[in-house]
């Protein structure tokens, strides 16, 4: 029950922080003038780092709780998962952004900076996955066993 | 404490296997106030000169295998509640120090009967003539020519000669020493063949004047509680094809019958010191299918199970389940006058199912054979694709080298082969008992005239997902296996299977 206990703070501090580094994380992986600045100067940053946080948690739980079935407590489920995830996450910060960025062509650039938000969105489902499956009396052992 | 059971002959090996099976399937002898009787053990002492008899030989292999299941589940512990739950023990087993050599066998060693023809083993070659003139006239000269390794052919007045040696063996020298206050025997056997007809009285007597032989706790013996399944006919035998063979008939059936029920009036029951404390007493005439002839020596005794076995198997139970009050008088010691029972069916059908049994037998053993039965086709069809995958992984893990260990490979093969095999032979045999339906897998149909509960979309459904998801769930944070996987497996099933049944088959109880 403690090394449960301590995934699941582990889990909780590391999404705290991605978001607390949000924009130095973001940034290293794409940068452009312009573009970044907005983003930087309306809270983008912040709320993309929430919502792909809240969306890949969310995902999870969906996963381990809601779903929770031996029909779907398969690796390739949960792969199947992540996906789903790491394709919707991006495609709701898109909207999100395009409306904060409105009246800017950053088009092309929200579009390539969600294409790198899936890697931070998959990152983040892993996270969110191996904190809280150890409840979920269906999937615990997916997708590796514990 | 222990019970003794005395398997008598053909019909004591047939009861014994069912009654392995119920004790397989976690049916557990309860005291007077419904609780299960705790530090139980049983032991079981086979006596039948016919060795090669395939019956006895079934039930041989089956008590091997079931103790080879038990002892990987729960040790020596005598305590568990499960499948398999009940301890069985060989007489070696209990005899913590033997000074006599025993096997370590289920079997009673008849080395002393079973080697002679009959005629060679009262002497009879020796006799004077007036003696063998007499002797001629209580035995006909196929009963003298009669090889005991194939048993007492329907004789019971060969047996009562040969048995009465047991007592100076030395299984019933360490049986007597090893009996200890509290313990209790029961004897099963039929009153219309030759070994168990003569065998029960014969034990019994040996038990109640035990103060004549050399034992430590013989005292207790004298005063045992002794209870006796007595099985009246209940099956008949077509014509042997060489006419002039007729040491098996049936129409002696009913006389051997008749008179043996008169001998045990007078010497067995009623309110004599001598006297068992509880006599059960089992037959079905006129439902049954001829068996095939044979005396011991044409086909080796390969006789299908039957229902009578199987609600024999339940008298022990039964027996057990009287307090000592009911059976001794507890000031004296003395035994009570014999108690006897008889037993009905809910409904006189050709075709018994669960239904068809009365209430009491449905709550003994309704839950455990379904669970039993549930647990065969989930092995037959489920674990092997669910190894590696939710409560498998749990500590201790079931892998897939789980499925060569020996406890698996003699629960699904000799143990579940038995199961099956006394399955369809209980269904083809008369009366029919058609608990499952056969050959069915899918457990949602699987017992016979018992659907599932109804459900908004239709009926619920029961199936391997729906025993591994419980069993996932019953086993995440569950710590109580330690490395027993085998435990694991079989005691997560059960309690499964204990939920599923009440949540999702129609209540027949």
């Amino acid at each position: 029950m403690r090394d449960k206990l301590i995934f699941l703070v582990l889990g909780a501090v590391i999404s705290v922080l991605f978001w607390i580094f949000r924009v130095e994380l973001y940034e290293a992986l794409y940068s452009v003038n312009g573009f970044s600045d907005q983003m930087y100067n309306t809270g983008a940053y912040g709320t993309v780092a929430a919502v792909t946080v809240a969306m890949s948690w969310g995902m999870a739980a969906i996963y381990y709780y809601v779903i929770n079935s031996v029909k779907f407590d398969r690796w390739y489920h949960w792969l199947a998962m992540l996906g789903v995830t790491a394709v919707l996450t991006p495609v709701v910060c898109f909207i999100v952004v395009s409306n904060l960025l409105e009246g800017f062509d950053y088009g092309t650039a929200v579009f390539t900076f969600q294409i790198y938000n899936i890697l931070f969105t998959a990152l983040t489902f892993v996270i969110a996955s191996f904190s809280i499956r150890w409840w979920s009396s269906n999937c615990r052992h997916t997708p590796i066993p514990q | 404490m222990k019970l003794f059971i005395f398997a008598i002959g053909g019909t004591g090996s047939r009861v014994l296997k069912s009654m392995i099976m119920l004790c397989a399937a976690g049916v557990r002898p309860v005291d007077s106030s419904g609780r299960p009787l705790q530090d139980l053990e049983i032991v079981p002492i086979i006596i039948d000169p016919h060795k090669s008899n395939a019956d006895l030989k079934r039930t041989e292999r089956l008590l091997s295998a079931y103790g080879t299941i038990r002892e990987k589940l729960y040790g020596k512990n005598a305590n568990a509640e499960g499948f398999f739950a009940t301890k069985i023990s060989t007489l070696k087993e209990v005899v913590s120090s033997s000074q006599v050599p025993l096997d370590d066998s289920f079997i009673f060693n008849l080395a002393a009967v079973e080697n002679y023809k009959f005629r060679d083993f009262i002497s009879y070659n020796t006799m004077n003539e007036p003696n063998q003139a007499l002797t001629s006239l209580l035995f006909a000269d196929y009963q003298l020519e009669n090889k005991m390794s194939i048993g007492f052919v329907g004789s019971p007045n060969i047996g009562s000669v040969a048995l009465n040696g047991v007592k100076d063996s030395n299984e019933f020298k360490a049986f007597a020493n090893v009996f200890a206050d509290g313990d209790r025997i029961f004897f099963i056997s039929s009153i219309f063949g030759g070994t168990g007809a003569a065998g029960f009285p014969i034990i019994v007597k040996n038990i109640r004047q035990a103060k004549n032989i050399d034992a430590k706790n013989k005292a207790f013996l004298q005063r045992a509680p002794i209870g006796g399944l007595t099985v009246l006919p209940y099956f008949s035998l077509m014509e042997s094809d060489d006419k002039n063979d007729k040491r098996i008939d049936n129409a002696d059936f009913v006389v051997k019958t008749q008179s043996a029920l008169e001998y045990y009036n007078n010497t067995l029951t009623g309110n004599g010191r001598n006297a068992v404390n509880a006599i059960f007493y089992l037959g079905d005439h006129g439902h049954n299918a001829p068996y095939a002839y044979d005396p011991g020596d044409k086909r080796d005794q390969h006789d299908p199970a039957h229902l009578i076995e199987m609600v024999g198997a339940m008298a022990p139970f039964k027996f057990l389940s009287l307090a000592d009050s009911e059976l001794t008088d507890l000031a004296t010691g003395d035994p009570l006058p014999t108690k006897a029972f008889e037993y009905g069916l809910e409904h006189d059908t050709d075709f018994v199912d669960f239904s068809g049994f009365g209430q009491e037998t449905r709550q003994l053993i309704y839950r455990p054979l379904v669970k039993l039965h549930l647990l065969y086709i989930f092995l037959r069809t489920g674990l092997n694709n669910i190894i590696g995958q939710g409560f498998t992984e749990d500590s201790p893990k079931i892998t897939r080298e789980f499925l060569g260990t020996q406890f698996y490979r003699v629960l699904t093969q000799q143990f579940f082969d038995s199961y099956i095999e006394w399955m369809t032979e209980l269904l083809h045999n008369r009366r029919h008992v058609n608990l499952f339906n056969e050959g069915e897998m899918d457990m949602t149909k699987a017992i016979h005239k018992v659907l599932t509960k109804k459900s908004i979309f239709g009926s619920k459904k029961v199936d391997n997902d729906v025993f591994k998801a419980e069993m996932n769930k019953l086993s995440r944070d569950n710590n109580k296996y330690g490395s027993n996987p085998e435990l694991k497996l079989m005691d997560l099933f059960y309690t499964a299977a204990e939920k599923i049944i009440t949540d999702r088959y129609d209540n027949i109880n």
